[in-house]
């Protein structure tokens, strides 16, 4: 062998060697300490939580909407109010507590005194006048200031003929004013929405750009450095919160754009809590163990499959020659086995839905939709109800869902049962785009589409799905009587009639089948055996106030 | 000389004309699915008011060849538009992802090079020996292997079953995830990226040694009683090294350009995956700024291969025929 | 292995740059200008026995015969699945099994997360690899071969547009254009080869060029033009029989680069969508299942890596026999 190459040999030998430690040195990082019998305060105290989401649109409250966003941003900034993690309750947050007049028009807000932003300064009404107010500015182009259109003065913001909220009115530095332009007894869920949270203008104003990748807000954790786009996002506890002080010194976010990649990391312990694949979901249980209320997570009851606010449903046309008819409408509903579906797609993971409120809502009624059960004689004797006796004369329908998600398993199903009845079907996909535009343009005869809860209040089901020009009504659904009573549930300021108005719409709109609900989702998520007290709640955001972690 | 690098540089410009002029095809409304102007406002409301002003903004309204013209002289003031889907502009993002790709480019190149080199050279100073068969027959599996297969095979064993036969001592990264990847993140990605091109360099290798070893001169030095190693070294891996670094110059080129398929199976936050998730979100701007920045890094990369490549070896034409 | 694959003059891996890039190279993130680089060189005067020749070469070269062999044998096996798979192993969408069962004697390769019986996904999955490989090639050989001869024979300015043409098609990555391609087409099993195939045209136009660029200057062209022949007699009675052995070489190895493109689009969710039974799906879909079920990655993936490496290995075999040298 010749000298060069020896040398050459001996270097590769080298760099080999120096990678292998590298990545014994580098991967090493789990050492298993005994556990104590019963864990001190200051035991439960440290750790960082290392958090799985996919890069997110925005962690800027300005337009946090989608789950991501929302899961980092609720950490950095508390609204108004906050939901109870388990009862979707309102709890005070930034604001203590809070009063409205006689008919729920105007709501005065007392803020928490002393409690501060990450920069140091004192957190005023003035921040939440001036966070609302961006939001409903349009150069802005914020996607989520509807959730102020009750507000007075949305309206002429939107039109650009005011600059400021007119109903928002700074009383002192603690005391926040809210006319709204009718009455909403539901409106302190409303201002639990976490991008109504509070902004600090000079931070905004300084560098809106540097504002959107590290925010400064109020919550429990503080930016610990700038969003690491597609990377990660590391949030550090904030030592001057005026709550509850978190156990955990932070959350490391880990941005993975692949849920498969998620749960192999997830495997091999490098992250805390993640998603389970499809057909996992049973083995996973074996081993990990269930939530024992499916959201609360210990060391084994790691698996979280607790009901979500949210909704599967079937869009039918309702301006559709054929499926514009109620009975027919009735019959398709009547046809679905929805158990079925949810024993196939779901490994029984998910529950058939009865109506189009989940449950976990306040109000929610079981049976709320008559025809959503399973009866295939009863949907054969509809159809013939309706002049389709046996399927006779029945068109061909077609079946349209956004490709990529699964919705093909799940319509493939509902093809069979329809079949069944004697309707003859065709499944078209398309892409979330070109699918939007089609519902849109009432191009389709039947759709899908999953609605999740804004917040946990039965208008939130009802009055975007069902009311005449709502531009979530892709069923296009129209009726005058339910139109006047959704405004009118909305002023009733007693809690049980407000909820018996609506359950009440829910009937109506049920009895028409004007949208076929298929089933509520549930959360299939598992955590890593070091989560104790964690809470993953019914609106899909984890708790880090809560959760401390085994060292 | 200069000639010659002047004559390159104009033979892109048409190339970069032309791939320019497919990907602003692909904007012209009605050959993609889905309204334009709503792609671009996302869930928002959409008034004949606010379609007006995208249009405007977006110079939507134009005649097709001056949406042309605005697009080509935003590509060369490096304005490549926002993303629909991220709050950020495409430059940005494209900046994010490059030394991703270029850290994972490097790697594997470093792969190619020592396992490459080597496999060729012992296949060639042994040949028809054992070693001989075993590099060559693993260079045929290796091209057949398809690399997201290799990559998920590699996380299997190295990510995930060697955890557990260590009781969690040992296990190499599988993904690109959390902290800025380090060396360690390196060494499956850039295994798995390497792979199809490290087999090249074996054969590429093998053959130019066996060629070289087969010329008058060597055969002279070897009558002359010289020893077999010194000919192999000072002589014959000489002249054979040049078409494989010119092999590994297109190859650096290429890989730098992102690799979808083994950033991919990685979790790599790369310029390719990025391309390639904007594709499947219909992020349009970041699908076609990253193709148009892509493809020039491509060219540029070549050109220098071809420039230096022209420098070391005097044979070159510096005229000719295209090829 | 035998020692006849390295007879001396074999020049068995004479020239690795050769169509053998064509194999799989570009699909697998790799550069596909590097497809196209050699001018390759025919054999210097035809000759009748040319393809008996070749024959007793190729017969004599045991791997690339064992890759002859692995084919027709997948060919039969998938092709007359219909006559003796199950019924209800042959539905692609039945899920009417335990889901995630590991291999037994009622499911050799198991079954996956709904129920589907594995093994009979790998047989008809075969057709899906095996008929995009062959289309997306015709596909490719039909317009690569029109405009490459027209290119060669004629050059001029319609050789330089040909030719910068193809130069656009290589600078993009390949990968990239596929699946932007895709997204516009709409992924389906027929785009998907209908790209594949638009994406090759320009390496096998250039492999004919090159060689019909060699064949043009013999003296029996001269004199079958003199002889006042036409172009068309031309090119199909004295150009094409000797220009056609590269290609048919090249051809070869692209089926092996194509099915592994297909798996790669079908990987990415661009390809064949579900329930089609596709390999590269399979591997899609068990990419969070290597673990509790490696059996679901282990045999889809190795079908594409023998199948493909039996297109590569008589693609090798058939260059030796019909003796296409490929230089820089």
């Amino acid at each position: 062998m010749s000298e060069r190459f020896r040398k050459g040999l001996a270097l590769v030998l080298a760099l080999a060697l120096a990678a292998t430690m590298l990545a014994a040195g580098g991967c090493t990082t789990t050492t298993d300490e005994e556990p104590g019998e019963e864990p001190a305060v200051d035991e439960k105290v440290g750790g960082t939580f290392n958090f799985y989401i996919s890069e997110p649109a925005f962690i800027d409250p300005i337009n946090l909407q989608e789950s991501e966003g929302t899961q980092v941003g609720q950490s950095v900034f508390d609204s108004l109010v906050t939901f109870d993690p388990l009862t979707s309750e309102v709890k005070p947050a930034a604001a203590e507590s809070w009063e409205s007049n006689d008919d729920a028009t105007v709501w005065t807000f007392y803020l928490v005194q002393g409690a501060k932003f990450h920069n140091g300064r004192e957190v005023t009404a003035q921040d939440f006048k001036y966070a609302w107010e961006r939001i409903c500015t349009p150069a802005n182009k914020s996607e989520i200031a509807y959730h102020l259109g009750v507000v007075k003065g949305y309206d002429e913001m939107q039109a650009e003929t005011a600059t400021e909220l007119e109903g928002v009115k700074v009383v002192d530095d603690n005391t926040l004013e809210v006319t709204l332009n009718y009455a909403f007894a539901d409106f302190e869920y409303v201002v639990g929405h976490p991008a109504l949270a509070p902004v600090p203008a000079e931070a905004v104003d300084a560098d809106p750009a540097a504002f959107a990748d590290m925010p400064i807000g109020n919550g429990p954790f503080k930016m610990a450095e700038p969003w690491a786009h597609d990377q990660y996002i590391k949030v550090a506890k904030f030592e001057d919160y005026y709550g509850e002080e978190p156990y955990i010194d932070g959350v490391e976010f880990k941005i993975l754009s692949d849920q498969d990649a998620a749960f192999l990391e997830f495997q091999a312990g490098n992250v805390d809590f993640v998603p389970i694949p499809s057909g996992q979901i049973q083995a996973t249980v074996d081993e990990y163990g269930e939530s024992g209320d499916g959201y609360t997570i210990n060391p084994g009851e790691q698996v979280s499959l607790g009901e979500e606010l949210a909704v599967y449903y079937l869009l039918v046309n309702n301006e559709d020659e054929t499926l514009k008819d109620p009975i027919v409408r009735n019959a398709i509903s009547l046809a679905i086995d929805r158990q079925d579906i949810c024993d196939k797609v779901f490994e029984g993971t998910r529950v058939p839905a009865t109506g189009i409120v989940p449950p976990g809502i306040v109000g929610h009624k079981p049976d709320a939709f008559v025809s959503s059960k399973y009866d295939v004689e009863a949907a054969k004797a509809t159809l013939a109800e309706a002049g389709y006796p046996d399927g006779a004369g029945f068109p061909a329908i077609s079946l349209e869902y956004n490709s990529g998600s699964g919705h093909e398993d799940i319509l493939q199903l509902v093809q069979e049962d329809l079949k069944a009845i004697g309707i003859e079907s065709e499944l078209v996909g398309s892409e979330w785009a070109q699918y939007l535009d089609k519902l849109g343009a009432k191009d389709y005869q039947i759709g899908r589409l999953g609605w999740i809860a804004d917040y946990p209040i039965m208008d939130n089901f009802l009055y975007p799905l069902f009311k005449t020009g709502s531009t979530d009504n892709y069923a296009f659904y129209s009726n005058a009587d339910v139109d006047a009573k959704l405004d009118e549930a909305r002023m009733i300021v007693d809690d049980d009639e407000r909820v018996a108005q609506y359950q009440e719409i829910e009937k109506i709109v049920g009895d028409a089948s004007a949208v076929i609900p298929m089933f509520y989702y549930r959360h299939t998520r598992v955590a890593s055996d070091r989560v104790n007290e964690g809470i993953y709640s019914p609106n899909g955001l984890f708790t880090f106030e809560s959760v401390w972690l085994t060292k | 000389m200069l000639k010659y690098v002047f004559r390159r540089i104009l033979q892109m410009i048409p190339v970069f004309l032309g791939v320019t002029l497919i990907l602003f095809a692909l904007r012209i409304p009605g050959l993609l699915p889905g309204d334009p102007v709503q792609l671009i406002v996302g869930e928002r409301e959409l008034t004949p008011a606010l379609r007006a002003q995208i249009e405007e903004e977006h110079h939507l309204n134009e005649s097709v060849p001056v949406q042309y013209g605005y697009y080509i002289s935003g590509i060369l003031q490096g304005d490549l538009g926002r993303s629909l889907q991220k709050n950020r502009t495409v430059t940005d993002i494209l900046l994010d992802k490059f030394p991703n790709t270029a850290r994972l480019a490097v790697s594997a190149i470093l792969v190619e090079i020592i396992i490459g080199l080597m496999a060729g050279i012992i296949s060639a100073v042994k040949q028809y020996s054992f070693w001989d068969v075993v590099v060559t027959l693993s260079t045929s599996i290796l091209v057949s292997v398809p690399v997201f297969w290799l990559g998920m095979l590699l996380q299997m064993f190295f990510g995930i079953k060697i955890k557990q036969w260590t009781g969690g001592a040992f296990s190499l990264p599988m993904s690109g995830m959390g902290s800025p990847p380090d060396l360690v993140h390196l060494i499956l990605p850039s295994i798995t990226l390497a792979s199809v091109s490290t087999a090249y360099v074996a054969r590429i290798m093998r053959s130019q040694m066996l060629e070289a070893m087969g010329q008058d001169y060597i055969r002279t030095a070897m009558a002359k009683g010289l020893s077999q190693r010194v000919v192999v070294f000072k002589h014959a891996l000489k002249n054979a090294l040049i078409p494989v670094v010119t092999f590994i110059g297109i190859d650096l080129g290429a890989l730098m350009g992102g690799a979808i398929l083994t950033e991919s199976v990685f979790s790599w936050p790369g310029v390719g995956r990025e391309i390639y998730l904007a594709v499947m979100q219909r992020d349009w701007p970041v699908v076609m700024g990253g193709v148009v920045v892509v493809v020039l890094i491509v060219m540029f990369v070549n050109l220098l291969v071809d420039i230096s490549y022209a420098v070391l070896d005097p044979r070159i034409r510096y005229g000719g025929t295209a090829e | 292995m035998s020692a006849d694959r390295h007879h001396p003059d074999g020049g068995d891996l004479h020239t690795p740059q050769g169509p053998l890039d064509a194999g799989g190279h570009e699909l697998q993130d790799q550069p596909p200008r590097t497809l196209v680089p050699a001018v390759p060189e025919v054999s210097a005067h035809p000759s009748r026995t040319l393809w008996g020749d070749a024959w007793m070469r190729l017969r004599k070269n045991k791997l690339a015969i064992a890759g002859l062999t692995w084919i027709t044998f997948i060919i039969i096996v998938t092709v007359s699945a219909d006559l003796w798979v199950p019924q209800n192993f042959a539905e692609p969408t039945s899920t009417e099994f335990a889901s995630m069962q590991a291999p037994s004697a009622d499911h050799p390769f198991g079954t996956d997360r709904i129920g589907r019986d594995v093994f009979s996904r790998v047989i008809y999955g075969a057709r899906v690899s095996l008929a995009v490989g062959i289309l997306a090639v015709s596909i490719s050989l039909v317009i690569g071969l029109a405009l490459g001869s027209l290119s060669g024979y004629y050059g001029g300015l319609l050789d330089a547009f040909v030719m910068r043409t193809a130069d656009i098609f290589f600078a993009f990555p390949y990968t990239l254009f596929a699946i932007a391609l895709l997204a516009v087409l709409g992924p389906s099993y027929r785009n998907v080869f209908i790209a594949i195939g638009i994406l090759g045209w320009p390496s096998i136009a250039r492999v004919l060029r090159s060689s019909i660029l060699s064949v043009k200057e013999n003296e029996y062209v001269d004199a079958a033009r003199a002889m006042g022949a036409s172009d068309l007699r031309i090119m199909l009675r004295h150009i094409m029989p000797n220009a056609i052995a590269p290609i048919i070489v090249y051809g070869t190895m692209s089926i092996g680069g194509a099915i592994i493109t297909e798996a790669a689009l079908s990987y990415l969710g661009m390809g064949v969508q579900p329930p089609t039974p596709s390999w590269g799906g399979m591997l899609s879909e068990a990419k969070a299942l290597m673990i509790p079920a490696p059996w679901l990655t282990v045999w889809p993936g190795f079908a594409i890596l023998t199948t493909v490496l039996s297109f590569v290995l008589m693609g090798d075999g058939l260059r030796d026999a019909l003796d296409v040298k490929m230089k820089d």
